[in-house]
C-alpha cells in the first residue's frame, strides 16, 4: 500500500492571488495608524531622535565650547530681530551685540543688547574649523546650521554659569538622555526574558530562586540602588574596574549606567513573563514540540518566547520613559555622564540648582527640563497606542 | 488571621537576608576600606594598621564580615559611622524620619486626589471634565519630579514677585527649601508642627503627582469596567440611587488593586522623594545618602539601604495585611 502523502491530508492552500489574511505586524500597524494620539506622539520622538542625531549641524556652538572673555555667564535668551528699526521692514534676522552691565540697585550682572552697535545678521551653514563634530561618532564635519560673526554670539537660549550655550547643550544632551533609555531597556529585556523564560518552563527550585532574586532587588529602593551603583561602579579605583582594567572613560561610564539601570529594573519584566511562560507552556503547540524531540532551548526560546512578543513590546515602549526619568535623575543627582566631555539633560538642570544661584534670576536654566517631559510624554502615548493596537478587545 | 501574619512574616526573613548580603556585596565595591588612607600617613606604623585591620574586622574573609555584621543588626546594631564617630542608628534616624514624613504626606495626598477624580472620570466618561483629568495626569506621569519642583519654586518666587509689586507684601507663599524656618527651636510646640506641615506642602505634592496620575488613570479604567458589568445593572434595576451603586459596588470592588499596591507604591514613593529632597533641600535620606558615600562611610550607606528596604517590606507587608481584610473572596490557607 502506498503510503499516503503529507499533501493529501494538509487542506488545499487558496490559490496565489486570492484572499490572504493579515499578518499580526500588518494587523497592528493598521490599529496603531488610527490612534491619531499615539502617531503624534511618534512623529515628535522621529523628530527629536533626528535633532539628537544631527546635534552638530544644528547646535551653533560646541558641547563644551565657552570663552572667558568678554564675560558670557548666565546670559539670558537673546532677541532675534526680524524686523529693520529704521525702515519698519522685514529683514534677514539678526542679533545685536550684548554687552554687560550692573543692576544700579543689586548689583547683579545683567546684560543689555547694545541696540546702537553693530548689527549681526544670522548666517547659515557656516564653516567653525576651530569646533569639529561628529555625526553619529562616524562623519566628522565642522558646518554649522548657523552662527554669527565674531566677536558676537547667538544664545538662542542663554547661557549657564559658565557661560555655555543651554540651546546647543540640551541638543547634545539628547544624545545621552534619548539614547540611554532605549539601551538600558534591551538589558532589562535580555535579562528579564532569560530569567523569565527559565523561570516559568522549569518551575521548582529554579523558579524559587530567580523569583526570590527578583524580590530582593524589589526590597531595596531602586533609587538608592541606582544611587549606591552609579557612585562605586563610576570610581576607577573599584575592584570591579580593577579586574576588568577598565579606567572609566566616559564610553566606559555610559556603558556602566546603561547597564545599572538595566539590572536595577528586570525584575518586574522576568516576573510577567514567567507568568506569561506558565501559561504558554501548556499550550498544545508547546505540548507537540516536546513530543517531537525538540530541545528544551528550542522550545522555550524558539517557542515559547515569541508567544510573549506582543506583550513585551508594549511593556518595553512603556518601560523607555522610566528609564529616561532614571537617567536624567541620576545625572541630576551628578552621577550620570561627567560634565567634562558630554551633557544630559539631567545635568543640564543640575546647573540650575548650583550654589548661589536664585532660580527667578535665570529660569532659562530650567528648559532643559521641557524635553525631558516631551520625550517621556511621547513615548507613554506611543506606548499607549501599542498597548491599544494589541488588544483585540479595542479593535476599532 | 494570625497564622497569616505569622506566616507572612517568616517569608520576609530570607528576602531581608538576600537584601542585606546584596548591600553587602555591593559595599565591597568601595576601594580600598576606611585604613587604606590611613596608611598614606607617615606616621602610623603598619603594625597599628594591621592591628586596627584585625581589631576590626576587616582581615577576615567576606563571608566571615557578612555575618558578623549580620549577627550585630539582628541586635540592633548598624556599626559605627566612620566620619561621625557615632553609632549609625544615630546618624540615619532623623534623615529617615523626615522622609517619612514626605511620604506619608505624599500617600494622604494621592489617595484624597486620586478617588474623587478616577471616581468622576469614570462615571462622566469622555466628559470635558474626564478629558482635562486625563490628559493633566499624562502631564503629571512625563513631568521629572526634580523639574517640577524646581518649576514650582520659580513659580513662587515669580508669584512673591507679583504680590510684592502689588500689595507690598514680600513673603513667600510657601517656603522652598529645608524644613524648619530660622528660630524654629524656639517656636511654641503647636508652632513648630504647623511649620513643618507649611515647609511640607510643596515637596509633598510634588511627591505625588505621578503617583496621583497613574493612580487616577488605573481607577478610572477600573471602575469604567466595573460600571458595565452585571451586577452593577442589577443593582441599578433593583432602584439603588447612582451614589450607592458608584460608591459601594463599583468602587469597592475597583479599588482592590489600590490596597493591594500601596506597599509596591512606597519605593516609587521614596525614590520620587529622593530627588525632590535634593532640590528643595530636605534633610531626608537621600541628601545623607549621597553625603555618606561621597565621603566612602560604607556602614552609614548600608545603614540606609537596610532601613530602607526594612520599611519596604513592612509596607509590603501591611498591605498585604489590608488586603486581606478589605477583599472578602481571599482566604487564608
Amino acid at each position: 500500500m502506498a503510503a499516503r502523502k503529507v499533501s493529501d491530508v494538509l487542506p488545499v492552500l487558496p490559490p496565489a492571488g486570492g484572499p490572504t489574511s493579515k499578518t499580526q505586524a500588518r494587523i497592528v500597524w493598521e490599529q496603531f495608524r488610527r490612534h491619531k494620539i499615539a502617531l503624534f506622539g511618534l512623529l515628535i520622538l522621529a523628530v527629536m531622535y533626528l535633532m539628537a542625531a544631527f546635534a552638530g549641524f544644528i547646535a551653533p556652538y560646541g558641547i563644551n565650547e565657552y570663552r572667558r572673555t568678554p564675560v558670557s555667564a548666565f546670559m539670558p535668551p537673546m532677541t532675534i530681530h526680524w524686523i529693520d528699526p529704521e525702515t519698519g521692514r522685514l529683514t534677514r534676522p539678526f542679533v545685536y551685540e550684548y554687552v554687560s552691565d550692573r543692576d544700579p540697585v543689586t548689583r547683579q550682572r545683567v546684560f543689555v543688547e547694545s541696540v546702537e552697535g553693530t548689527r549681526y545678521p544670522i548666517q547659515f551653514l557656516v564653516r567653525r574649523p576651530s569646533q569639529p563634530y561628529k555625526i553619529l561618532g562616524m562623519f566628522t564635519s565642522d558646518l554649522r546650521l548657523f552662527g554669527v560673526e565674531e566677536p558676537a554670539r547667538i544664545f538662542l537660549w542663554g547661557t549657564n554659569n559658565l557661560g555655555k550655550d543651554v540651546f546647543s547643550r540640551v541638543l547634545y544632551g539628547g544624545q545621552i538622555s534619548l539614547t540611554i533609555g532605549v539601551l538600558a531597556v534591551w538589558v532589562s529585556l535580555t535579562l528579564g526574558m532569560v530569567m523569565g523564560v527559565i523561570a516559568g518552563f522549569y518551575g521548582g527550585l529554579v523558579d524559587d530562586f530567580i523569583m526570590r532574586l527578583v524580590e530582593v532587588l524589589d526590597a531595596i529602593p531602586g533609587l538608592f540602588l541606582l544611587i549606591v551603583l552609579a557612585t562605586l561602579l563610576k570610581d576607577p579605583r573599584n575592584p570591579l574596574a580593577q579586574a576588568f582594567g577598565l579606567s572609566m572613560t566616559s564610553g566606559q561610564t555610559f556603558l556602566m549606567i546603561v547597564i545599572v539601570l538595566g539590572f536595577v529594573g528586570w525584575g518586574g519584566l522576568a516576573r510577567t513573563i514567567r507568568s506569561l511562560v506558565l501559561s504558554l507552556r501548556e499550550m498544545d503547540y508547546a505540548q507537540a514540540a516536546k513530543a517531537l524531540g525538540s530541545s528544551e532551548m528550542r522550545i522555550m526560546f524558539r517557542h515559547l518566547l515569541p508567544g510573549t512578543a506582543s506583550y513585551v513590546m508594549v511593556v518595553l515602549t512603556l518601560a523607555i520613559p522610566g528609564f529616561i526619568l532614571a537617567e536624567t535623575g541620576l545625572s541630576f543627582l551628578g552621577l550620570g555622564p561627567s560634565e567634562v566631555d558630554s551633557a544630559s539633560w539631567g545635568l543640564l538642570l543640575r546647573d540650575a540648582t548650583a550654589r548661589g544661584i536664585s532660580i527667578q534670576f535665570v529660569p532659562w536654566l530650567l528648559i532643559p527640563g521641557l524635553p525631558i517631559f516631551i520625550a517621556v510624554l511621547c513615548w507613554n502615548l506611543v506606548g499607549d497606542g501599542l498597548r491599544d493596537a494589541f488588544d483585540p478587545r479595542k479593535r476599532r | 488571621m494570625l497564622p497569616y501574619v505569622i506566616r507572612r512574616f517568616f517569608h520576609l526573613i530570607p528576602t531581608f537576608i538576600g537584601a542585606t548580603l546584596l548591600a553587602f556585596m555591593i559595599s565591597q565595591l568601595v576601594p580600598g576600606d576606611f585604613l587604606t588612607a590611613k596608611a598614606l600617613e607617615p606616621n602610623v606604623r603598619q603594625e597599628t594598621i594591621d592591628r586596627l585591620r584585625a581589631q576590626y574586622g576587616l582581615d577576615q574573609p567576606i563571608m566571615v564580615q557578612y555575618v558578623r555584621w549580620m549577627g550585630n543588626i539582628v541586635r540592633g546594631d548598624l556599626g559605627l559611622s566612620f566620619s561621625s564617630n557615632q553609632p549609625v542608628m544615630n546618624v540615619i534616624r532623623r534623615p529617615i524620619q523626615n522622609s517619612l514624613y514626605l511620604v506619608v504626606l505624599a500617600t494622604v495626598l494621592l489617595w484624597l486626589m486620586a478617588v474623587p477624580l478616577g471616581v468622576y472620570s469614570a462615571v462622566r466618561q469622555y466628559s470635558l471634565g474626564d478629558q482635562v483629568v486625563s490628559a493633566v495626569s499624562y502631564f503629571g506621569l512625563a513631568i521629572p519630579n526634580f523639574f517640577f519642583a524646581q518649576v514650582l519654586i520659580l513659580a513662587i518666587f515669580l508669584f512673591r514677585g507679583f504680590t510684592r509689586d502689588t500689595f507690598g507684601y514680600t513673603g513667600l507663599l510657601f517656603p522652598v527649601a529645608g524644613m524648619t524656618s530660622n528660630g524654629w527651636e524656639n517656636f511654641t510646640p503647636w508652632k513648630q508642627f504647623w511649620d513643618i506641615v507649611h515647609h511640607m506642602i510643596v515637596p509633598g505634592f510634588v511627591v505625588a503627582t505621578a503617583g496621583i496620575a497613574g493612580f487616577t488613570r488605573v481607577l478610572r479604567g477600573q471602575m469604567v469596567e466595573y460600571l458595565e458589568s452585571d451586577f452593577i445593572r442589577t443593582a441599578r434595576a433593583k432602584g439603588l440611587g447612582s451614589r450607592s451603586v458608584t460608591y459601594k459596588h463599583a468602587l469597592r470592588p475597583a479599588i482592590i488593586p489600590f490596597v493591594a499596591g500601596i506597599g509596591a507604591l512606597l519605593p516609587s514613593l521614596i525614590g520620587g522623594a529622593g530627588l525632590v529632597e535634593i532640590v528643595m533641600a530636605w534633610p531626608g535620606i537621600t541628601p545623607r545618602l549621597i553625603d555618606a558615600i561621597t565621603r566612602q562611610d560604607i556602614y552609614v550607606v548600608l545603614g540606609f539601604l537596610v532601613i530602607s528596604s526594612l520599611l519596604l517590606m513592612i509596607g509590603n507587608l501591611i498591605s498585604d495585611l489590608l488586603l486581606a481584610t478589605v477583599d472578602p473572596r481571599i482566604r487564608f490557607s
